[in-house]
C-alpha cells in the first residue's frame, strides 16, 4: 500500500533547509501544522529574525519560550497540539554559559567579556549553534512527537550544520597555540599580526581574546558533548531533511550549490520541496467563445503573459528534477495566489504535499 | 541631483537584485564606464549578460561595462597579505586555526575591509567619472556591512582604525558617493522588509540616499467589470484575469506604502517572457533610463 510522503512516523525531527526568500519559514509552519492536525504533539522552532511565522500563528514573538498555537479555529477533530518558538540566540547562549560555567563568578566573567558580547550577538555561527542547543532541549522532552526546525537563510548550507564545530574549534583552548607556546610559523605570524593590529588600531584585542578563551576552559567538555548529541540527531535516522526552494531561474543555481554542499557533508536529502509553483493554465481554446472581441483580445494577451511565465517555471522545474539527489523525492507546493496569513492557508499548503511530484 | 558613484542594490532573496543590478549597470554604462561588483559568488549577473562569471580578474561585457567578483574573505586575505608580505607565511596563517580567533573575535572585520574596498572604488569612480553597482547583499547583510563602520569606531577609540572608520562613515552618508537601492517585489513580506531596512539604514548607518525599486509591475489590462464578465463567460480563464487583477492590487498597495514612507520609487515592469537574458536586461535598462537622471 502506497502512503503519503510524510506518513512515516519514524521521524522525530524535520529539518527545513534552503536559500533565503523561498518561504522556508512558512513551509516549516505548514508541515508542523499538518502533523499536529493529524494528532501529533509538534514543536516548531524558527531562527528567522523576522517574526513572520509567529505572526501567522498568532503568537507573541517577544517570548523566548515555546507558545501554544490555537488550533481550534480550524475545528479539526482529533488534533494534537502545536507549539511555536522563536529562537533568541543571545538569550540561549547566556543560559548555556550559566549552565556550564563551573562557578557563578566564571559565568559573570564570560557574560561581561567584550569579545563574548560581540560574539554572542554578531557572530553568524552563534545563532546556528544555539539552534542546535535548543533542539536538544526540545528533543529531551518526551512529549514532543515531532520537532520542526526552520533554519536561517544560509549563504552556505554548511553554515547551519558546521556551526557547532566551528564554534567549538574556536573555544577549544587546548587546540590552539595562540596563547600558549606554539612555535608554528603560522601561529607566530598570527600573533605578530594581532599584536601589530592591536598597536595600530588601539583595540587591545589580544588580551580580550586571551581572557575570553581562558574563561571557557572547563566548559569545553559540556559544549562538545552537546554538539555531538545534536549532530547525531541531525545525521541520524529520526531526522527528515528537506530542502525548500522555488522554481526561479537564478534560484535554481543557488539550489544546486546548496544541495551539493549538503551532500558533501554526508547529509542525505530526503525531499526537495518546490514552493510557490503556479497553477496549471486553462486550455487556450476556451478563449474563443469570449465576447466582446476587445475583452477576448486582452484575455489572449493575458494568457500569453502567464504562459510565458509558466514556460520559465517549467524549465526551472526540469533542471531541479535533474539535480535531485538519488533517493530523494520532489514535492511541489502550489502558489496560493495570495500570501499565506492564516492557519487555514498553512493547512492548505501542507495538504498538497503528500503526493510526490517526482521520485528519483 | 547626479546619480551617486556607487549603488548598493539590496533586497530580500528572490526580489530581483541580480536582474536589477545588471540593468542598472547596463544603463549607467551607456553614459560612463561602469563596474558591476558581484558579492554573491555565483556570478548571477554574469549569467544574465551571457558571459562567464568573473573569478579573480574582471570580465569585460563590453567596452564600458566590466564585471568583478568580491568577497569579504578575499578582502581579508588581501589585508593580511599587505601586513605579511611573505606569501608563504600569509597563506599558512590564513589557513591556521589560530587565525580563526582574529576573525571570530572581531566579527565585523571582514565586513569592514569589504566596505573599505567599496569606499576606495567609489573614490576612484568619482576621480575617473565612472560608476559602480554592487549586487548580492541580502537586506540583513547590507545592514551589517553599512553599520560596521560605526561599530568599529566605537570599539577603537583612537588609532588608524578609528580614522578609517570615520572616513567610511563619511562615505556612507555622502549622497554623491553612496546610494542604497532597495529592490521590492510587490508583496507584503518584501515591502515590510524594505521599509524596515530603509529606516534602519537611515538611523544606524546614516545612509542619506535611499531609493526603492519596485520590481515586477505588470502592465494593467483589466478592470473589475471585465473580470466579472470574464468569470461569467469562463471560470478558468476568468480566474486568470483575477490573478492579473490581484497582481495589480498588490502593486498598488506596495506603491502606496512606499510613498507614505517618503521613499523615492523607481518602477520596473514585470517581464512576461519565457527566460531572462540579455534582451530582458536591455528592456529593464531602458525603463530605468526613463526614470534615472544622470
Amino acid at each position: 500500500m502506497k502512503r503519503g510522503f510524510f506518513h512515516s512516523r519514524r521521524h522525530r525531527l524535520l529539518l527545513c533547509l534552503g536559500p533565503g526568500g523561498v518561504g522556508k519559514t512558512t513551509m516549516a509552519a505548514a508541515l508542523g501544522l499538518r502533523s499536529a492536525l493529524e494528532g501529533a504533539a509538534v514543536d516548531v522552532m524558527t531562527i528567522d529574525p523576522a517574526p513572520r511565522l509567529l505572526d501567522t500563528l498568532h503568537v507573541d514573538g517577544a517570548v523566548s519560550q515555546p507558545q501554544d498555537v490555537d488550533l481550534q479555529e480550524l475545528s479539526v477533530s482529533g488534533a494534537g497540539r502545536m507549539r511555536a518558538l522563536k529562537l533568541d540566540p543571545k538569550h540561549t547562549f547566556d543560559s548555556v554559559v550559566n549552565r556550564y560555567a563551573p562557578t557563578r563568578a566564571m559565568a559573570e566573567a564570560i557574560l561581561n567579556n567584550r569579545i563574548y558580547r560581540s560574539i554572542s550577538t554578531a557572530l553568524a555561527g552563534v545563532g546556528d549553534y544555539m539552534a542546535m542547543e535548543k533542539l536538544l532541549e526540545l528533543y529531551d522532552d518526551p512529549e514532543a512527537a515531532l520537532i520542526v526546525l526552520d533554519t536561517p537563510p544560509a549563504r552556505e548550507a554548511l553554515d547551519f550544520l558546521g556551526a557547532p564545530e566551528r564554534l567549538l574549534d574556536l573555544l577549544n583552548s587546548r587546540a590552539t597555540s595562540l596563547l600558549g607556546g606554539g612555535l608554528k610559523l603560522s601561529d607566530l605570524a598570527a600573533r605578530a599580526v594581532l599584536s601589530a593590529f592591536d598597536r595600530v588600531t588601539g583595540l587591545h584585542l589580544l588580551s580580550d581574546v586571551h581572557t575570553f578563551v581562558r574563561s571557557f576552559e572547563g566548559m569545553y567538555q559540556g559544549f562538545a558533548e552537546r554538539a555531538a548529541g545534536a549532530r547525531s540527531i541531525v545525521y541520524g535516522p529520526e531526522c527528515l531533511v528537506l530542502v525548500i526552494t522555488t522554481a526561479e531561474e537564478l534560484r535554481v543555481e543557488e539550489t544546486r550549490e546548496f544541495v551539493g554542499s549538503l551532500e558533501r557533508t554526508g547529509l542525505s536529502i530526503d525531499g526537495l520541496v518546490v514552493n510557490r509553483v503556479a497553477p496549471p493554465l486553462p486550455h487556450k481554446s476556451g478563449l474563443k467563445k469570449i465576447n466582446p472581441p476587445s475583452l477576448q483580445k486582452k484575455m489572449q494577451r493575458n494568457w500569453r503573459d502567464f504562459a510565458a511565465l509558466k514556460q520559465r517555471e517549467t524549465a526551472a522545474l526540469r533542471v531541479l528534477k535533474e539535480m535531485l539527489p538519488a533517493g530523494a523525492t520532489m514535492l511541489v507546493a502550489p502558489d496560493l495566489g495570495r500570501e499565506p496569513r492564516s492557519l487555514a492557508d498553512l493547512a492548505e499548503i501542507a495538504g498538497t504535499l503528500d503526493t510526490p511530484h517526482f521520485r528519483k | 541631483m547626479a546619480w551617486p558613484r556607487l549603488t548598493l542594490v539590496i533586497g530580500k532573496g528572490g526580489a530581483g537584485k541580480s536582474t536589477i543590478s545588471a540593468a542598472l549597470a547596463d544603463h549607467l554604462a551607456q553614459r560612463r564606464p561602469t563596474t558591476h561588483v558581484g558579492l554573491d559568488q555565483r556570478g548571477s549577473a554574469a549569467r544574465l549578460f551571457g558571459v562567464a562569471p568573473p573569478q579573480r580578474s574582471a570580465i569585460q561585457v563590453r567596452r564600458d561595462l566590466e564585471l568583478i567578483a568580491l568577497s569579504p574573505r578575499r578582502e581579508l586575505e588581501r589585508f593580511i597579505q599587505r601586513i605579511v608580505p611573505v606569501r608563504m607565511i600569509s597563506d599558512r596563517m590564513l589557513g591556521s586555526r589560530t587565525f580563526a580567533y582574529v576573525t571570530a573575535a572581531l566579527p565585523g572585520l571582514e565586513a569592514f575591509l569589504l566596505l573599505s574596498r567599496l569606499s576606495a572604488m567609489a573614490g576612484e569612480a568619482a576621480r575617473d567619472d565612472r560608476y559602480v553597482v554592487v549586487d548580492g547583499l541580502s537586506t540583513g547583510a547590507s545592514l551589517e556591512l553599512l553599520s560596521v563602520a560605526r561599530g568599529i569606531r566605537n570599539l577603537a577609540a583612537a588609532g588608524t582604525l578609528n580614522r578609517l572608520a570615520i572616513d567610511l562613515e563619511g562615505f556612507i552618508s555622502d549622497p554623491n558617493r553612496c546610494a542604497v537601492a532597495i529592490v521590492v517585489a510587490p508583496q507584503q513580506l518584501s515591502l515590510k522588509e524594505a521599509l524596515e531596512a530603509a529606516s534602519a539604514l537611515r538611523e544606524h548607518a546614516n545612509v542619506n540616499r535611499i531609493v526603492a525599486i519596485l520590481n515586477a509591475v505588470p502592465a494593467p489590462l483589466f478592470n473589475q467589470a471585465e473580470a466579472e464578465q470574464a468569470m461569467a463567460a469562463d471560470m478558468a480563464h476568468g480566474a486568470l484575469v483575477r490573478r492579473r487583477l490581484d497582481l495589480d492590487a498588490a502593486v498598488q498597495r506596495v506603491r502606496r506604502e512606499l510613498a507614505a514612507a517618503g521613499l523615492p520609487v523607481i518602477e520596473l515592469p514585470m517581464l512576461f517572457t519565457p527566460a531572462v537574458g540579455v534582451a530582458e536586461i536591455t528592456r529593464l535598462s531602458r525603463a530605468l533610463g526613463k526614470q534615472v537622471e544622470l
